[in-house]
């Protein structure tokens, strides 16, 4: 000990007296210790041995963190996006400032300040629910938007607020109208506003390109150069071309004859043609009737053909009549206009990126969708605030009855333990948010 | 408050611990708050992915030791105190520092195929005769 020995309440013999109050000092002042100091003393070590537990039990945690972020950066890079910077930094300050009245709370108790103390203990409690109603909006948000853990990932827009296609069709509000079939891991049927995955991506047929239709062409006769059967124009008597009128099938049909006339020989599943040995081989590229079609860009006007491929019939064949520009695309500025050229079908999803700065490489990152396992980001990001949510919560409950105790005036300067240890987990939980904030939020 | 008197020195230690002065409370806060504001525009400077991530994690070392030191009084606490908080911290980094180094180890492994068996070194070795 280095302390000398105090006698706060002055009944160094008190406790020598077999009651429980000890003489003048502080009823709370249990008899199987010396004194106040001696009392204040284990419980102080005590809740320093609790919080030293604590610190090992969310390392845990920050070791998944880094072990993650160190093998998949690009994923921390991109899922960070869906976090709102401006809320987690309204929670910082929020905890901060709940930290200094915690603080101010226990220099109040020491010096017997009961309005003081009831006064910074309300404000603390007043910051900790703060704290959980952003959470909660927090929470709420990413919910509606499958902004979830593990499996349940499936957000309705890219990190960087394009409309992505998924796998559960019920985003709030106009968004991808994109029906799966879970099962068999295909889209349906549905409209997409926006281009979301590159057809020509990795494992997507290469050769197999989206051609846009105009939705509002139908059915009708035309003039066209008659040809004979070696495809040469047939020339009249006067020279000229001749014409002929004939049938220009609608929209839908000249789709279907483009994808017959693209993928004539592929295989539809289960009639796998037969290989060289009579062993049936599986198609090494993925029909295109079935992948290809599925991600397409809408344009305002122009009506998109996309082919959600049912596996057995070629039929499910849909027009995207009402595609409109996706507004949050309109409001991004020069950069997305310009963004929007680049991905246009036909060239690469993303062109001229060593001309980007680092700041606009990111951001056209988060135009494009999650990478693989970007679910994992979730997983950390919820167990890690959702423990740290549940600290809060019962920091909640602990001030509430110091408030009440406070109320009370059961807390003397020889008899504060109680604030001082609960201000000191309150810090430890601050601690850990300083640490959660810019590992959460702030990954560059 | 008669206690508020003796209570404006750093060190002053009043009945059963040390009673933190306003101003060190209120100074604490005050820079806590500003480094946040801080980490978060450092942010949008772009310096590169690792030292905007060592930006970040040096202000909030700096954080957590104002926290530590001032709000929970470590700098005027028994050093015991410091002895148990920081052996935990040296723990948890021991913790994240044996998984780091442990991490790579298998990125190489390869499945033993007894169909494919590695060449030489590595294959099973000739039988003799």
């Amino acid at each position: 000990m280095t302390d000398q020995p105090h006698e706060p309440h002055g009944d160094a013999h008190g406790h020598a007296v077999d009651d429980h109050g000890h003489g003048h000092g502080s009823p709370f002042i249990q008899h199987h210790y010396d004194d106040a100091q001696h009392q204040f003393d284990s419980g102080k070590l005590g809740i320093w041995l609790f919080l030293a537990q604590e610190v090992l039990f969310f390392s845990a945690l920050f070791v998944a963190y880094i072990l993650y972020r160190y093998h998949h950066p690009e994923i921390y890079s991109y899922a960070h996006q869906y976090l709102d910077v401006k809320y987690g930094a309204i929670n910082t300050a929020v905890l901060i400032f709940s930290s200094l009245t915690a603080a101010w709370a226990v220099r109040c108790a020491q010096l017997g300040q009961k309005r003081g103390l009831i006064l910074c203990i309300a404000v603390t409690i007043a910051c900790a629910c703060t704290f959980l109603g952003i959470k909660y909006i927090e929470y709420s948000h990413k919910v509606h938007e499958h902004i979830l853990f593990g499996r349940y990932f499936d957000p309705c827009v890219s990190s960087g607020g394009r409309e992505l296609l998924t796998r559960n069709n019920n985003c709030p509000g106009v968004k991808s109208t994109v029906v799966w079939d879970l099962g068999a891991g295909t889209a349906t049927a549905g409209c997409f506003t926006d281009i979301d995955q590159d057809p020509r991506k990795d494992d997507v047929q290469a050769d197999c390109t989206v051609k846009e239709y105009d939705v509002t062409e139908t059915a009708k006769r035309v003039q066209q150069p008659k040809k004979d059967a070696g495809g040469n124009p047939v020339m009249g008597a006067d020279g000229k071309p001749v014409t002929e009128e004939v049938e220009k099938p609608d929209v839908v049909e000249t789709f279907k004859r483009d994808i017959a006339e693209k993928c004539p020989e592929e295989a539809l599943p289960g009639q796998e043609p037969a290989g060289e040995h009579g062993v049936a081989h599986k198609a090494e590229k993925f029909p295109c009737w079935r992948t290809a079609y599925q991600p397409a860009v809408c344009k305002k006007a122009v009506g998109i053909l996309v082919e959600y491929g049912d596996q057995v019939e070629r039929e499910h064949t849909r027009i995207k009549a009402e595609c409109k520009a996706s507004p949050k695309a309109a409001d991004a500025g020069d950069l997305l206009a310009d963004r929007e050229q680049r991905l246009q079908l036909g060239k690469p999803l993303i062109q001229p990126r060593h001309q980007l700065t680092v700041h606009e490489q990111h951001e056209l990152e988060a135009m494009g969708p999650p990478p693989e396992h970007t679910n994992m980001f979730f997983t950390i990001y919820f167990a890690m605030t959702g423990l740290h949510g549940i600290h809060v919560l019962f920091g909640v409950g602990v001030f509430t009855w110091l408030l009440i105790r406070a109320v009370k005036g059961q807390f003397t300067p020889d008899y504060f333990g109680p604030i001082d240890y609960a201000a000191l987990y309150w810090h430890i939980v601050d601690l850990i948010w300083i640490f959660l904030f810019p590992l959460l939020y702030l990954i560059h | 408050m008669s206690a508020a008197a003796d209570s404006h020195h750093d060190d002053d230690h009043h009945g059963l611990s040390h009673v933190a002065t306003i101003k060190v409370l209120v100074a604490t806060g005050g820079t806590l708050l500003v480094l946040t504001l801080v980490t978060v525009l450092a942010t949008k400077i772009d310096f590169g992915a690792n030292i905007n991530l060592a930006i970040a994690m040096a202000i909030a070392v700096l954080k957590a030791t104002l926290v530590v030191l001032f709000f929970m009084h470590l700098k005027y606490d028994r050093l015991f105190h410091t002895v148990v908080f920081v052996g935990a911290i040296l723990a948890a980094s021991l913790f994240v520092g044996f998984t780091l180094m442990d991490s790579n180890q298998y990125q190489q492994t390869n499945i033993w195929n007894p169909d494919a068996p590695p060449a030489a070194p590595y294959g099973p070795r000739p039988t003799s005769g």
